[in-house]
């Protein structure tokens, strides 16, 4: 341990939940064994969030069980410590063994979601490291950025040496390998980032030409790929406070507004029994009280009832309780949830109406919603149901048949059941056109219509009795949207609104918008350049990465939807996206 | 029922007491200690704590009483087994029933190293911040003792029901000698129990419930 332990505790006692900033949770590797170079994982958020982050457990364990390195991590610190490192002077420092950022071989940026690009800026800031990748010498820490925005990495381009694209715990580790060896070598940081540049998944930026093709890095043997069966617990209630237990990877669903569904492919199981084991090691090893089972949709694994048999009395023997997340409609079996405490049921039929539904290509129809009726006939009493304004074709009635969804709800509801009633939670993000979907150039409905779309249906929902109604900010969406399809020339925007006061964008009551404006404005920007409609023609900033789905496909999915027709579930057959080049597809 | 007596020092004792709840049932299930279960909608295991530390404050006398049909030396081997060395027990004690070491406990012993030779505590005020208003309140009843040898400075306060924070008498200090003294460097080091005109210590306490 080093000297700025003591200097920490010192300023702990004075700050919010100050578990958030020592380290020493259960399950930490050891930090003392030898080593050809360290790592520092960021997160660019509070511990709480980070800590809830499964990429973040899973890269950990990967880079700390190899013999040769060593992973830390650090979070976005909270308003009130930040300001106290600065009264005293202090660096942001590691959490396990108090190391300042700055004396670390790599930094591992894990970037999520597009608003949290000023909060990198605002943990190197705090840890005295210049932001641009180009003010950078030799001795500081080659700086690494993946996750999944690395979909478009260009926003952040400028920041980062390298940036991973696609899945990292092979890549990673390549990556870090080459760096060690590099810096054994005495080789200067241009020549350690010439040697990254052949690695599957990494992008230099720096060293990028145009016409060059990155192709994201993939797990082939998603099966035995490594996995954290000792995940570290965290100090403080973290927001997914348990076991998580990955099913699958990729998404067989094809919902076309879906980065995730179509960035993961190709789709590949693990199976029930391995997953069994992982799940159980995850529990001994760390006590968690609960698991998660955790897949873009859970309820399509293939395996999932060999699971439930095996995972369901282990359970109930441990006392923990089995939770069952991001279910689709026509998956939903009474069995599964009938072995779940009767709490509340989640589901997202994304759109109001069949049209709209079909043009997504979200396969959930009225009569699928039927099957609910089960559900409460066993004793719930309390659904959430996500949807999306602002899609492609989307009309004032499809906004209608939110409400319409409802009223079904409810009169199901009374036929089966007549003691508490039914509390709906209804909750509206914005469609956001992302890259590698087939809305890609799409356009985002613009600021005054979001607001108009919303009033529109909390009026409708405001006359049923049960029913309420959050939605997403119509500023951060567009704000999204804006970043998600952005270039290079945005790292000056995010410069800019940094400087403007803009961090933790992704928390309301801390979110600038006027910042944003501002920062664009001073740029020669504005936010509706980035949220118009793409010509299929243009040069999309993102098209040198290749995800194995092609463009054509993408492009013959666009058309599809525009016919209001659907395309069938990878796991009826295969579609020919084209992601089978990476790998192969355990479902098709 | 068994009893525990563990510590909570380093970065643990920058754990809530809420939070160290929820790693309590944590430490249990990946131990292995068969625990015994409360009824109804929401069974919650049967294990009872010592009054709350304040975050920050470090201990080596924390109680947990917990309900279960295992021997003491067992539960001690295998909590050890599943805890950071900062959250270890130095000692167990069998119980006949639920000792309630939370309404039971009047008083607390805590040391720190201070610069001040002596501290005259008669009179004694400590001014706070409490929902949002800044109160001023003479503690000086709810300090029982004091001693102070070679810089380190040992007080006896009351806990429980009626409680004195050691970080607040140590904010108090800090104000008068014009620096900041680190909460971190408090220790508790022993709990009592009330009895007829003085204190006995929970060790002692559990020897004979």
């Amino acid at each position: 341990m080093n000297g700025y332990n003591d200097k920490l505790y010192k300023i702990l006692a004075d700050v919010e939940k100050p578990a958030r900033y020592c380290g020493g949770e259960w399950n930490t590797p050891d930090m003392t064994k030898p080593r050809k170079a360290d790592m520092c994982f960021c997160f660019p958020e509070l511990y709480e969030i980070g800590m809830s982050n499964l990429g973040v457990q899973i890269l950990y364990d990967v880079i700390n069980s190899d013999k040769d390195f060593v992973a830390e991590r650090c979070f976005a610190p909270a308003a009130d410590f930040a300001q106290k490192l600065k009264e005293d002077n202090l660096p942001l420092l590691s959490l396990e063994t108090k190391k300042p950022l700055k004396d670390f071989t790599v930094l591992g940026f894990s970037i999520g979601f597009e608003l949290l690009y000023t909060n990198v800026l605002y943990m190197l800031d705090l840890a005295g490291i210049p932001f641009y990748a180009a003010e950078r010498g030799d001795e500081y820490p080659i700086l690494l950025a993946g996750g999944p925005c690395a979909v478009n990495p260009e926003p952040f381009a400028d920041f980062f040496d390298i940036i991973v694209c696609g899945e990292g715990e092979e890549a990673d580790l390549n990556i870090l390998r080459i760096i060690a060896d590099g810096r054994a070598d005495g080789a200067s940081k241009s020549e350690i980032l010439k040697r990254v540049k052949g690695v599957e998944g990494a992008y230099v930026p720096s060293l990028h030409k145009d016409g060059e093709k990155v192709v994201k890095a993939v797990i082939r043997d998603f099966e035995n790929a490594p996995y954290p069966e000792k995940p570290l617990v965290p100090n403080i209630e973290a927001v997914h406070d348990r076991a998580t237990l990955e099913l699958y990877r990729g998404c067989a669903s094809g919902c076309r507004f879906c980065q995730a569904g179509f960035w993961y492919r190709p789709i590949r199981e693990r199976s029930a029994d391995r997953c069994a084991e992982l799940g159980k090691n995850m529990i001994e090893n760390a006590g968690f009280g609960e698991m998660s089972l955790c897949s873009l949709s859970t309820g399509d694994y293939s395996e999932l009832e060999r699971l439930e048999d095996i995972l369901i009395p282990y359970c109930e023997r441990k006392r923990v309780n089995l939770a069952l997340p991001s279910l689709r409609i026509s998956s939903f079996k009474s069995d599964m949830a009938r072995h779940s405490r009767k709490s509340s049921l989640t589901f997202a039929p994304e759109a109001g109406t069949q049209r709209l539904r079909n043009v997504i290509n979200k396969n959930v129809t009225d009569a699928e919603l039927d099957n609910l009726a089960e559900a409460f006939e066993i004793g719930y009493d309390s659904i959430k149901l996500y949807f999306m304004l602002g899609l492609p074709t989307e009309t004032d009635e499809d906004i209608a048949g939110i409400a319409e969804i409802c009223k079904r709800l409810k009169g199901l509801y009374y036929l089966k059941r007549h003691k508490r009633g039914l509390n709906i939670s209804v909750s509206c993000a914005v469609f956001i056109p992302k890259p590698c979907t087939p809305f890609q150039w799409e356009e985002q409905a613009s600021f005054e219509e979001m607001l108009r779309k919303q009033n529109y249906l909390r009026s409708l929902l405001r006359e049923i009795k049960g029913v309420s109604f959050s939605w997403h900010g119509a500023e951060t969406s567009v704000l999204e949207a804006a970043l998600a399809r952005g270039d290079r020339i945005q790292s000056k925007v995010i410069e800019r609104a940094y400087r403007l006061g803009a961090k933790f964008d992704a928390w309301t009551e801390q979110f600038k918008w006027d910042a944003w404006t501002q920062a664009f404005a001073d740029c020669g920007l504005t936010m509706q350049e980035y949220t118009r409609e793409r010509s299929v023609d243009e040069i999309l900033p993102w098209d040198f990465i290749d995800t194995g789905v092609s463009k054509t496909y993408l492009l013959k999915e666009r058309e599809l939807g525009y016919k209001e027709k659907t395309t069938k579930n990878c796991r009826e057959g295969c579609n020919g996206c084209g992601a089978l080049k990476l790998g192969r597809c355990t479902v098709c | 029922m068994l009893v525990l007596k563990y510590v909570k020092r380093a970065d643990s004792c920058f754990i809530s007491h809420i939070d160290l709840l929820r790693h309590v049932s944590r430490i249990l299930r990946r131990a292995d200690i068969p625990v015994k279960f409360s009824q109804g909608f929401n069974p919650h295991a049967l294990v009872f704590f010592s009054s709350p530390l304040a975050v920050g404050v470090a201990s080596i006398a924390e109680y947990l009483a917990v309900d279960t049909d295992m021997n003491g030396g067992e539960l001690f081997e295998r909590y050890n087994l599943a805890v950071p060395v900062t959250l270890a027990a130095i000692e167990t004690f069998e119980c006949g029933k639920n000792p309630n070491l939370q309404g039971k406990i009047t008083a607390a012993d805590y040391v720190f190293d201070t610069p001040f030779r002596q501290i005259d505590l008669s009179g004694f005020q400590i001014e706070y911040e409490k929902k949002g208003k800044t109160v001023i309140e003479d503690v000086s009843d709810k300090i029982y003792g004091s001693t102070n040898a070679d810089g380190r400075f040992a007080l006896r306060l009351a806990s429980g029901n009626t409680s004195l924070r050691p970080d607040r008498i140590l904010s108090e200090l800090g104000k008068r000698l014009r620096t900041n003294l680190a909460l971190s460097d408090i220790c508790k080091t022993a709990q009592y129990v009330g009895t007829d005109g003085g204190f006995e210590d929970v060790d002692e306490y559990l020897k004979r419930v």
